[in-house]
């Protein structure tokens, strides 16, 4: 049966390849009883068009038996023929059951209904609400956009970065920032993938704000560990965000005006019920308001960021469907005519699936991913331009392979062509600097997996799977070697093509569930990982001028051993959920620099760098409730992370800026009557470890302060209380149309508290003979309010 | 340079708030700290040896006394001692420094010796001062001094800015390396962090042509500096040349300077 399915796929070397793969897995379900027979179709939602990620469907009378649509809607169930009841099933929508009499392939689309939110009616779907203790994955978090909606943020904006950072093991790095560090990791060690386009730099104004406009947003699932096999290329987490497909029935405008931005989006049919398309865009104005200053400094500063989505599909048959998706985002700060930066994401996905038979399903993807910024000075005589890029073309193909009701194969090949320019100076004649271009950095990252998904017992789940990496250095380019001091003890020259360095690894991934009873499991992952790209950044936080440098004949690509164990249990028919994971994590070829390290228009930028190890471990609890008027969670995290890095604190090991003790979200959301939603969040963690002065001496008349240990100090303890209230107003039809309505008026930081954003230790300006610790803080007690609407 | 950018936004939106808070720091066993020079002028020159303090206490810092300090021309082996003029203060009598002479220090102290090494580089003369006014973030008007000067063709000068405003040492640190200038001429603006010029101010600037090991030191110690607005991130101490873990710097610089009145 495998093979038979297999000639059709049979185009590629590589496809080849991973068949034999495929056939040395132990694979008990090759021997046949009886004749088997697939459903599959696409789920979506009835009334949108729009097609669910992660829906699931079962067969009352196999319990063992259970597939979820894939990231296009896309599932297919075998079992031998028979007469079956089909659940369909996903959170927020009634389930479906359907009667099924299964004696040939059966093509059968399903459209599910959002479930009619009854305030006084607890709905308990039968099953299904159950995901967390039955499937094998660990370590994943999804959130629902009800749940990114009703949450309260910063000025108001909606912003699905910060919203899972209120989820245990991913921490908030600060305000101010919109990085986050996952179980240990570096905000760079996430995978940030739209529409499965890498996002560079996911940040907007210096990091207040994610690049994802939550409008155009259908799903985000995040992946802390156990990642499956078919993600690849960051040490510490995959955060894979997929945007809207817009409305295929019907045509709709919405949009919202907010404290600091606006926002506006269409969504419709190409073809009724054939393909539709998604727009959506989003710029602040806050730069509005300082043209109408009467200080001429502070009208010529501007500061504001746009963004646009767009999507469009076209179902061509039963078989083949196409999507287009881009994203360009830019961001613009200039103080007056003397200094500006812009910089900004743009990226292009076409997608192609291909409904092979009913149990074999691929995708083609061809991927363009962008980031690059510009900096302009232009100070007395000096007229410096200065540009960086970073630009990859990506073509991928995955294949899913629905073996049996118990069985599922995952396979696929891909690979990145990155081509980075680090740096491109220009000068005017005038300028104290040279122009400068900095040679471009080009590799190529190519990778094949496999993984099979499979439930040997009833109670017994297994995924695992391997991921073969190859990540090679390209000319044309100098490549250079050098001493433990820096300096330059050899060079060599290759032409446009040459492999200067490759490096193969392979990333063994499994997890098990061993379910104990209707409502508990135990679940155990290994996972490695491993990163080819290191982000060079010589601040606290993600700079837009941080240099992303490929893994070269210094520099070794980066990995990590995860194991983690977990136990889940669900109570009250799966009202209440329970998840409690441990894991260890150790990294190597961990990376940071030198004192005093030059990275900026630096040709020998990988002198200044130093190597060195890294480990992580801690327990995560998560206590939710589902459903009901009152919803929302408590997430706990007690971690640890330390780096051993050759050349600093004497080679000892030292807690990571990232170590966080204790880390606790609070998240209540209550619909307190049909038209308003309360809600709030609070949050507290252990400050980050940062490095203070021990003493202080004077150098040329100056007071210069001594230091004796990195990190060996911690900011205060954060914590902050958020709330909002969303007010909906009345459904009213306007032309044939429904026209919805509502206010969200939030508070961030309710009790002023003042967080210490960073504190500088410097002269008393007042008393000469002292010195003080001066702390900033940011953010106290913003309230905001939002209009939405849409019909 | 970001975290400043982000203050000074927040700031002037009214989003921020900075105060003064109490830090239980470690304290830490005192460190020696050396600061030595020698120039191409005719001049007596001074070895300056104090103890780092915690810091909380006062910016009084013990000097150390009764220490041996030599310093050595090795181009032509002429040694120089100094005597202690004042507590902690170590003077010569007057000789004048060779550019391309290497000149090893050695001080023995608390019964430590320390050493360190400097070449002098070859003058590079200032050619004139001049004045820009700037409007900062926070709308304050300043003034700030340009030095221009011919950057020599070759990879590897190195320069060091000193302010004296009506005679007093303004405390900033300006280095300049000519790693993406070389071969320029030179018009760099000197921005003050804290201390304004004032029109009609008598201002003295000097420039010295330093090496990179001295280079470094300074490149590093601006970080950490009490009158800095760009503290680093992940602070350290500043690389220094001089051997056996004491802090400060030995430098042998060339010096070329002008003065004028500030327009």
């Amino acid at each position: 049966m495998l093979y038979r399915s297999c000639q059709c796929a049979s185009y590629s070397a590589g496809i080849r390849i991973l068949f034999v793969l495929i056939s040395i897995v132990p694979a008990p379900f090759r021997t046949q009883a009886q004749q088997k027979y697939s459903v599959n179709g696409t789920i979506r939602d009835g009334r949108t068009g729009e097609i669910l990620i992660g829906a699931t469907v079962n067969f009352l009378e196999i319990p063992r038996a259970g597939s979820a649509s894939n990231s296009y809607g896309f599932y297919s169930i075998t079992a031998p023929a028979g007469k079956y009841t089909m659940i369909v099933s996903f959170t927020g929508y009634d389930p479906d059951t359907l009667a099924l009499d299964l004696h040939k392939n059966i093509l059968l689309a399903v459209e599910l209904s959002s479930a009619n939110t009854q305030l006084t009616q607890v709905v308990v779907s039968a099953r299904k609400r159950d995901e967390n203790v039955t499937k094998p994955l660990m370590g994943v978090q999804k959130l629902t956009t009800s749940e990114i909606r009703d949450i309260p943020v910063l000025f108001g904006e909606k912003d699905v970065l910060k919203t899972i950072q209120l989820l245990p093991g991913i921490q908030f790095a600060g305000d101010g920032n919109s990085g986050f560090y996952v179980r240990g990791g570096g905000s760079d060690q996430n995978l940030i993938l739209l529409d499965e386009a890498t996002v560079y730099n996911p940040s907007h104004l210096l990091g207040f704000f994610s690049t994802f406009n939550s409008d155009a947003i259908k799903d985000i699932t995040v992946y802390k560990g156990g990642m499956p096999a078919e993600y690849g290329g960051r040490l510490a987490s995959v955060v894979d965000i997929k945007m809207n497909d817009g409305n295929s029935k019907d045509y709709h405008i919405g949009g919202g005006i907010g404290l600091i931005s606006s926002r506006l989006n269409a969504e419709g049919p190409i073809v009724k019920d054939k393909g539709s398309f998604s727009i959506s865009a989003r710029r602040t104005y806050a730069d509005l308001f300082l043209k109408f200053s009467s200080d001429s400094s502070v009208k010529n500063n501007s500061l504001y960021f746009y963004d646009l989505n767009v999507k469009a599909n076209y179902t061509f048959d039963e078989k083949n469907r196409v999507y287009l998706s881009g994203y360009f985002g830019r961001d613009n700060l200039a103080f007056g005519n003397t200094f500006g930066i812009d910089y900004g994401n743009a990226t292009g996905t076409i997608r192609w699936n291909h409904i092979y038979n009913s149990r074999l399903f691929s995708n083609t993807s061809l991927i363009y991913s962008d980031y690059s910024y510009k900096i302009r000075i232009n100070s007395n005589n000096n007229d410096i331009n200065i540009t960086s890029r970073i630009r990859d073309l990506n073509l991928k193909e995955d294949w899913q392979y629905f073996l049996n009701a118990d069985s599922k194969i995952d396979f696929g090949v891909g690979s990145i062509h990155h081509t980075i320019s680090p740096g491109v100076i220009s000068a005017s004649q005038t300028s104290s600097y040279n122009s400068l271009t900095l040679q471009n950095k080009y590799s190529l990252e190519s990778a094949a997996y496999v993984s099979h998904e499979w439930s040997p017992a009833e109670k017994i789940r297994f995924n695992y799977g391997l991921r073969l990496t190859a990540f090679s250095v390209l000319g044309p380019g100098n490549f250079y070697t050098y001493d433990t001091a820096g300096n330059t003890i050899d060079s060599a020259h290759y032409n446009s093509g040459r492999f200067v360095k490759t490096y193969t690894n392979l990333e063994p991934r499994w997890s098990a569930s061993v379910q104990l009873n209707e409502t508990s499991s135990v679940k155990v992952s290994y996972t490695r990982n491993t990163q080819v790209l290191h982000l060079l950044s010589n601040s606290t936080s993600a700079d837009p001028t941080d240099l992303w440098m490929p893994s070269s004949n210094n520099i070794k690509p980066e990995i990590a051993d995860q194991v983690a164990l977990g136990y889940y249990r669900n109570f009250r028919d799966n009202q209440y959920e329970l998840s409690s994971e441990v894991y260890y994590k150790d990294m190597r070829h961990q990376i940071d620099y030198k004192n005093g390290a030059q990275l900026i228009a630096n040709e020998n930028v990988e002198s200044q760098l130093l190597y060195g190890k890294g480990r992580a471990y801690g327990l995560e609890l998560f206590f939710k409730k589902k459903v009901g008027r009152f919803t929302g969670w408590v997430s706990y995290t007690l971690s640890r992370t330390e780096l051993k890095i050759d050349g600093i604190n004497r080679n000892d090991w030292y807690p990571a800026k990232q170590d966080r003790t204790h880390d606790i979200s609070l998240v209540g959301i209550y619909k307190a009557s049909p038209k308003w939603t309360v809600s709030a969040t609070w949050v507290y963690y252990t400050g980050n470890a940062v490095t203070f002065p021990s003493g202080k001496y004077q150098v040329d008349g100056q007071t210069a302060f001594y230091y004796t240990e990195r990190n060996g100090y911690r900011m205060p303890a954060y914590h902050r209380m958020d709330v909002a209230a969303t007010l909906q107003g009345r459904k009213r039809a306007v032309k044939s149309k429904r026209f919805e309505s509502s206010w969200t008026f939030s508070v961030y930081n309710l009790y002023g508290r003042e967080n210490a954003y960073s504190i500088v230790f410097q002269n008393n300006p007042d008393d000469p003979t002292k010195t003080q610790a001066l702390q900033y803080a940011l953010f106290r007690f913003i309230p905001a309010v939002t209009y939405n609407f849409k019909f | 340079m970001r975290v400043k950018y982000i203050v000074l936004f927040a700031l002037l939106a009214g989003y921020a708030c900075k105060k003064v808070i109490q830090v239980d720091l470690k304290n830490a066993a005192s460190q020696i700290v050396i600061e030595g020079e020698v120039t191409n002028h005719t001049q007596t020159y001074q070895v300056k040896i104090t103890k780092t303090v915690d810091f909380s206490a006062d910016n009084t810092f013990p000097p150390v006394s009764g220490a041996t300090v030599r310093v050595t021309d090795s181009s032509t082996g002429h040694t120089t001692s100094y005597t202690e003029s004042s507590p902690g203060v170590y003077t010569t009598t007057q000789f004048t420094g060779v550019p391309k002479h290497i000149y090893n220090l050695l001080v023995i102290a608390e019964g430590k010796e320390y050493r360190a090494t400097s070449v002098m580089p070859l003058p590079v003369p200032l050619d004139s001062v001049t004045f820009a006014r700037n409007t900062d973030l926070s709308n304050k008007q300043s003034i700030n001094a340009i030095v221009n000067f011919q950057d020599p063709p070759g990879l590897g000068n190195y320069y060091q800015f000193t302010e004296y405003r009506n005679g007093r040492l303004l405390p900033n640190i300006f280095v300049f390396e000519d790693r993406l200038s070389d071969g320029r001429y030179i018009r760099q603006p000197l921005f003050n962090d804290s201390s304004y010029l004032q029109r009609g101010d008598t201002m003295l600037l000097k420039m010295y042509c330093i090496d990179k090991p001295v280079f470094d030191y300074f490149n590093t110690l601006i970080a950490v500096t009490g009158s800095s607005n760009f503290q680093s991130a992940t602070p350290a101490n500043p690389i220094s040349n001089i051997s056996n873990g004491a802090l400060g710097y030995f430098s042998a610089h060339t010096v070329s300077e002008k003065e004028l009145i500030v327009y």
